[in-house]
């Protein structure tokens, strides 16, 4: 079975579907339009071309691309903040060659991906099943975060003030305070000691 | 590749239809009879036949088609456009995409496809011969033909007219049913086409002689060395087959020069 067209297909059918789930996408596709962007992940042996048009096509091919991205996945990551670029570009994660702008708008494409989820529910589940069910899982969360949140004051205090098992912060700062001062009272004293080293050599030499 | 049931053309005015020999005249009646039957039920049963790995092999073939905007592109017996489509968005609006069929109820089934897509602008619809193209030389960057050559009477003609409309330095694609790499899957592969296939093809399209001709003509297609030799008889260059899913299927690419 041709592996990579089975991956590109299901990308292909993975973006579209999710831009066909917000309104706003065609009007954001539209200074993508005929433009292809070629990414080359390092974990793929073949790259990944999207090409653009009322909708997004994933292909398999070495062509020349408008822009050309070669990265690793792990940076794919990074790139979700468009203001990284230069950083990642600088620190050699990520080789981009061609058009930015491409990258650019399909970078923000991704980004401005608005989709209502208790709208797309509330069509196959009605209005108040919809709305019921996110409202429960927003509570769920905040309730789930901010017992997350107490049980890990619990721990730190337990940690720090009843078994003494961690530092406070302020303690480590300290610490490293001391520590800074340590490192630069060594340094002058080396530095002194040198000096003390020379001058004998240099009434010799005299 | 040989069956007890198949017959052997005995003369230059003979061809196979499936097993069976008939009349050259004859076959291009037939064919169209079973693409008439089968063009309202071509795509579900397209998906059910092949469990949807058809997709993934016109998939590769467009991955392999190198396309560009601009370019003009022939899909020859295209059938319901799903090649069609694809093409129309990759050569964009300055390009152009002829889907050519030469059975009309096929033609008219990819072209309310493609329209109900909102594919409409850079494609046009021809019915057409394969062995006698009605475009002119030197006039396409690429032509492709997936599961239509087998049902083309004359081949070698076909392959003619093809690298005639054909423009210098472009390509064509032929996706085609071949021969099974290994022994074990082409008797698997058997059981399925001859046995299980017109009995799907009774039961969701209720046409089973349709797809006793389909893997009849499977069979009877040139398997891959022998259509590479064709490609390069008619005067492609650079001619190279791909197998996929064991053999069942080769992409062949040839180039004009």
């Amino acid at each position: 079975m041709p592996a990579p067209q089975l991956l590109t297909g299901g990308i292909e059918m993975a973006i579209n579907n999710l831009l066909s789930l917000d309104p706003d996408s065609p009007q954001r596709l539209l200074p993508l339009n005929g433009k292809r962007l070629q990414v080359k992940l390092h974990e793929l042996p073949w790259p990944l071309t999207f090409a653009f048009s009322q909708r997004v096509d994933v292909l398999a091919d070495e062509q020349q691309a408008d822009c050309t991205i070669v990265l690793s996945i792990a940076t794919l990551k990074k790139m979700q903040d468009i203001s990284q670029l230069s950083y990642l570009i600088q620190q050699q994660e990520l080789s981009l060659n061609g058009d930015m702008h491409t990258a650019q708008s399909f970078s923000n494409l991704v980004k401005d991906l608005n989709i209502d989820w208790e709208e797309q529910l509330s069509r196959y589940t009605g209005d108040v099943i919809a709305h019921q069910s996110f409202r429960t899982a927003r509570q769920l969360h905040h309730r789930l975060t901010a017992k997350l949140q107490r049980l890990g004051d619990i721990l730190k205090d337990v940690a720090m003030d009843e078994k003494q098992l961690a530092a406070h912060p302020l303690a480590v700062e300290d610490f490293s305070e001391q520590v800074n001062d340590l490192r630069s009272d060594v340094a002058r004293f080396e530095a002194r000691l040198l000096q003390l080293e020379q001058r004998p050599k240099q009434r010799k030499g005299k | 590749m040989s069956d007890p049931g198949q017959s052997q053309p005995q003369s230059d005015d003979q061809t196979h239809f499936g097993f069976k020999t008939v009349g050259k005249q004859q076959k291009a009646t037939m064919v169209a009879e079973v693409f008439h039957s089968v063009a309202a039920k071509y795509d579900v049963m397209n998906d059910l036949m092949s469990m949807g790995i058809h997709r993934l092999w016109k998939r590769f073939t467009i991955d392999c088609s190198g396309v560009r905007p601009g370019q003009k592109v022939l899909d020859l017996a295209g059938g319901t456009g799903d090649l069609a489509a694809k093409f129309s968005r990759l050569v964009g609006k300055d390009g152009q995409v002829v889907l050519a069929d030469i059975n009309n109820a096929m033609l008219r089934v990819g072209r309310d496809k493609l329209r109900d897509k909102g594919i409409l602008g850079n494609v046009d619809y021809v019915q057409a011969n394969a062995e006698c193209l009605p475009f002119p030389d030197n006039h396409f960057d690429l032509i492709t033909i997936a599961f239509g050559l087998r049902n083309v009477t004359d081949k070698d003609a076909a392959l003619a007219s093809m690298l005639r409309v054909l423009k210098p330095g472009g390509r064509l694609l032929v996706l085609e049913f071949s021969k099974p790499e290994f022994d074990a899957l082409s008797k698997v592969y058997d059981l399925y086409s001859f046995h299980l296939l017109p009995k799907m093809g009774k039961l969701v399209a209720n046409d089973s002689e349709s797809y006793q001709y389909l893997a009849e003509s499977i069979r009877m297609h040139p398997d891959q060395e022998t259509l590479k030799a064709m490609m390069e008889n008619a005067g492609f260059e650079q001619v190279t087959y791909h197998n996929m899913t064991g053999g069942i299927v080769a992409l062949h690419r040839g180039f004009k020069f």
